[in-house]
């Protein structure tokens, strides 16, 4: 018996590694070295030189599959509507802008894989991206290395903007922002003392848990249970039983839209849960979250990083997302106007620095375009007033707080509002 | 010459008696931490009795649905002596297709009617998830099996991966990344509140249809002629040829009795969980695979067993260990790979092992 198990059991330890790789990608620091290795050419010269009629190619990495494919196909709409506007406006000095876009998976190891593969090709200039914070942590380490300067519309960890990397920006404002707004809805608005909280264990989720349970904390409420989850989960029962049995008040839930919506309606079948408050942050910020949780999203909290819009200007890139895609942007996801407004900050840097050489080639500095992102005057982008500051925080706007009332999404509090 | 190689003898000998006593000791060791861990900590935690009874509730539900999916690997196993491990994935896809049945008939009011009109809806859907992963799984072993049937027994094995992410993919590709949710409609919504203890419909739909197939499936097997075929088969294929009995038609049946029973619990576990997507069979495929060699590959009523065992375990396991709840599955794949070391045999033993040396 042992030996005829042997095989099938050493079958199933490597496909539960593989799992374990799926579950929890690693730190995705390893590869750097290589990038670096393969690069070396690259670095040598420090420039990209496009030739005569060869296009301006920025990377782009979208969560196109993993657990939030609708919002990263609605970033990557995005991204090509402001590659259109910049073309129909003539490019740069008659070069055309062009997207290549890769899908980051929302995953630390696939957003690893992008990375190499923008790292390894010497004509991108710089990239958007990555969607999520786990795959934006992926292409940190790698685009650091090959000196290429990327704008992240959507990632909101704290740590992805340091003074040490000078290569990372975004427009999207940090979750430090988010969870101490969050908390302080919770416990100053709502007036609730005891809340429980819950992660998904990526890189975005747990951290601003985190960042969530410490203001909570600091502002005198308790946190009652802080209980992790894994993206993929479909049955959160014996976690929600376990939470229900210290009585909360409010579950907090950080994390991505499947997840939320499946929490907020189990938590209506658990028993010291059925009637608590159930908020959840800018990641569930969509229809994803509305369709999985049906209708125990009546009432639930949202919280969502939002731009300063200009009504005008959005008013535009609504119409030219429909003609072209067919469908509404707030259909598919909330980031769509930051990922216009990074590709378009991008571009602004290149026009700064870009020069026509006298054979009539573009040449773009790698160093100038990265100091560039940061001195780029400050615009008015579809979210507000872009400029960066010394870190690379350069979103406008503030947290907005959303209530479910009939199916769509309701303004309750934060940024906007009298 | 004949002095050394007896010494080499007792030595080997004693190495393996050796051996038997580090991994008993091993073993205990684990034992009693556990039993340390549940009386210091798990137990001071100071839960209710209706905690305790929830997550045992949730569990059964848990366990139901695994062994719908053991089944399959067990009675294939059975015959085949081969881990089907696109199994999770023939599930997965009677999930999808019970999604799309669901629309169909919410798109003709048919979730709106009278109880009767539901349950005769729902019963179709269930039939028709089943039918889809009854045809997956017989196009599995005509396709990626039966050309390997006489080559090394890891050929196969190695088929079934391949297969496994090819229906992976083929689905992401063919319905999308997004997650599909099931709407379940008002008369199995929510469900029955014992004090505080909550039973939600779905659940004990999942329980009792699962039980009901289970004992439809061993009476098939225990009393009908295609039951006698079917152990023939599995004690000795050439024999059972050799008697007049078809081995292809009953390797076939057998596919067929698995993949129905997976679809089954694909589209019961879709209403329960409400989604559904290209990934949603590999992980409940695994633990089903656990749950399998935990009561004894080949052997049905182990797989019954060992599934509700695991479910129990992975539901009340982190709480009564007083660790978080996102170690169950380090908790199930544990218990797996220490059955292997311990009992490869599983808990309930194997019933046809003499002959698959």
């Amino acid at each position: 018996m042992l030996k005829q198990l042997r095989i099938p059991a050493l079958l199933v330890i490597t496909l539960l590694l593989l799992a374990a790789c799926v579950a929890a990608p690693p730190a995705a620091e390893a590869p750097a070295e290589e990038a670096s290795m393969d690069e070396a050419p690259a670095d040598m010269s420090g420039k990209v030189v496009i030739a005569s009629g060869g296009n301006i190619r920025i990377g782009g990495s979208f969560a196109l599959t993993g657990p939030i494919p609708d919002p990263g196909l609605n970033i990557r709409h995005g991204a090509e509507l402001a590659i259109d506007d910049l073309n129909a406006a003539g490019g740069l000095e008659g070069f055309m802008f062009e997207l290549v876009a890769e899908d980051g998976a929302c995953d630390g190891t696939q957003g690893t894989n992008v990375g190499n593969k923008f790292a390894a090709d010497e004509t991108i200039v710089a990239v958007t991206g990555g969607t999520c914070s786990g795959e934006t942590f992926g292409l940190v380490p790698i685009l650091q290395e090959a000196r290429i300067p990327f704008v992240s519309p959507s990632a909101t960890n704290p740590d992805i903007t340091t003074p040490d990397c000078d290569v990372c920006n975004r427009v999207a404002l940090s979750d430090a922002l988010q969870g101490a707004t969050d908390a302080d809805f919770v416990i100053s608005d709502l007036g609730f003392t005891k809340v429980a909280v819950v992660h998904d264990n990526s890189d975005y989720g747990k951290g601003l848990a985190e960042i969530f349970q410490s203001n909570v904390t600091d502002m005198g409420g308790e946190v009652s249970s802080f209980e992790g989850v894994q993206v993929g989960d479909t049955d959160f029962r014996a976690m929600l039983a376990r939470v229900g049995a210290d009585g909360p008040q409010a579950v907090f839930f950080g994390g991505y839209s499947t997840e939320a919506g499946l929490i907020a309606q189990q938590m209506t079948e658990t028993p010291g849960l059925e009637e608590t408050t159930f908020m959840s942050v800018d990641g569930a910020y969509t229809q994803q979250y509305l369709e999985a949780a049906g209708d125990a999203a009546e009432g639930t909290y949202i919280s969502f990083v939002a731009g300063a819009d200009s009504e005008d200007m959005n008013a535009e890139f609504d119409a030219k997302y429909v003609e072209k895609y067919g469908v509404s942007p707030d259909d598919l996801g909330p980031f769509h106007s930051q990922s216009y407004d990074s590709v378009k900050l991008i571009a602004a840097a290149i026009m700064a620095v870009a020069t026509v050489d006298d054979s009539g080639n573009l040449v773009i500095d790698r160093e100038e375009l990265i100091s560039a992102i940061r001195s780029v005057d400050a615009f008015e982008g579809l979210t507000g007033t872009i400029k960066c500051d010394s870190i690379g925080e350069c979103g406008a706007g503030g947290v907005q707080i959303f209530q479910v009332a009939d199916g769509a999404f309701d303004q309750v509090s934060g940024f906007g509002m009298e | 010459m004949a002095p050394s190689r007896l010494t080499a003898q007792a030595a080997g000998v004693n190495g393996k008696t050796a051996l038997r006593f580090l991994l008993r000791a091993f073993g205990a060791a684990i034992l009693i931490l556990v039993i340390w861990r549940v009386t210091t900590v798990g137990l001071a935690e100071g839960y209710p009795a209706s905690f305790w009874i929830s997550q045992a509730l949730n569990g059964l539900v848990l366990g139901g649905v695994y062994a719908l999916v053991a089944l399959g690997y067990t009675l294939v196993y059975g015959i085949l002596f081969m881990i089907n491990f696109a199994h999770g994935e023939v599930m997965m896809i009677g999930g999808i297709a019970g999604f799309f049945a669901l629309q169909f008939s919410q798109a003709r009011g048919w979730m709106e009617g009278p109880w009767p009109v539901v349950v005769a809806a729902l019963l179709l859907i269930m039939l028709f998830g089943m039918a889809a992963s009854v045809l997956i799984g017989v196009a599995l072993e005509r396709l990626a099996y039966r050309p390997l049937r006489q080559a090394p027994r890891l050929v196969p094995l190695i088929s079934a991966i391949g297969a496994s992410l090819f229906l992976q993919y083929s689905v992401l590709l063919i319905f999308g990344v997004s997650p599909h949710s099931y709407r379940k409609p008002a008369l199995i919504s929510g469900g029955m509140r014992m004090g505080d203890v909550f039973i939600p419909y779905t659940g004990a739909i999942i329980f009792f249809t699962s039980i009901l197939l289970m004992l439809a499936l061993y009476f098939i097997i225990q009393r009908t002629k295609l039951g006698r075929a079917m152990r023939a088969v599995a004690e000795d294929r050439a024999t059972a040829s050799l008697m007049g009995v078809d081995v292809n038609a009953v390797i076939v049946i057998t596919f067929m009795l698995g993949s129905a029973l997976a679809g089954a619990a694909g589209v019961m576990l879709g209403f329960h969980n409400t989604v559904v997507k290209f990934n949603s069979g590999f992980v409940p495929g695994l633990k089903a695979f656990t749950a399998a060699v935990l009561g004894g590959i080949g052997n049905i009523p182990g797989a019954m067993f060992g599934a509700l065992i695991l479910g129990l375990i992975e539901a009340i396991g982190p709480s009564a260990l007083g660790i978080p709840t996102e170690y169950k599955d380090v908790i199930a794949f544990s218990l797996l790979v220490l059955i292997l070391i311990f009992r490869p045999s599983g808990l309930f033993g194997e019933v046809l092992s003499e002959k698959k040396a």
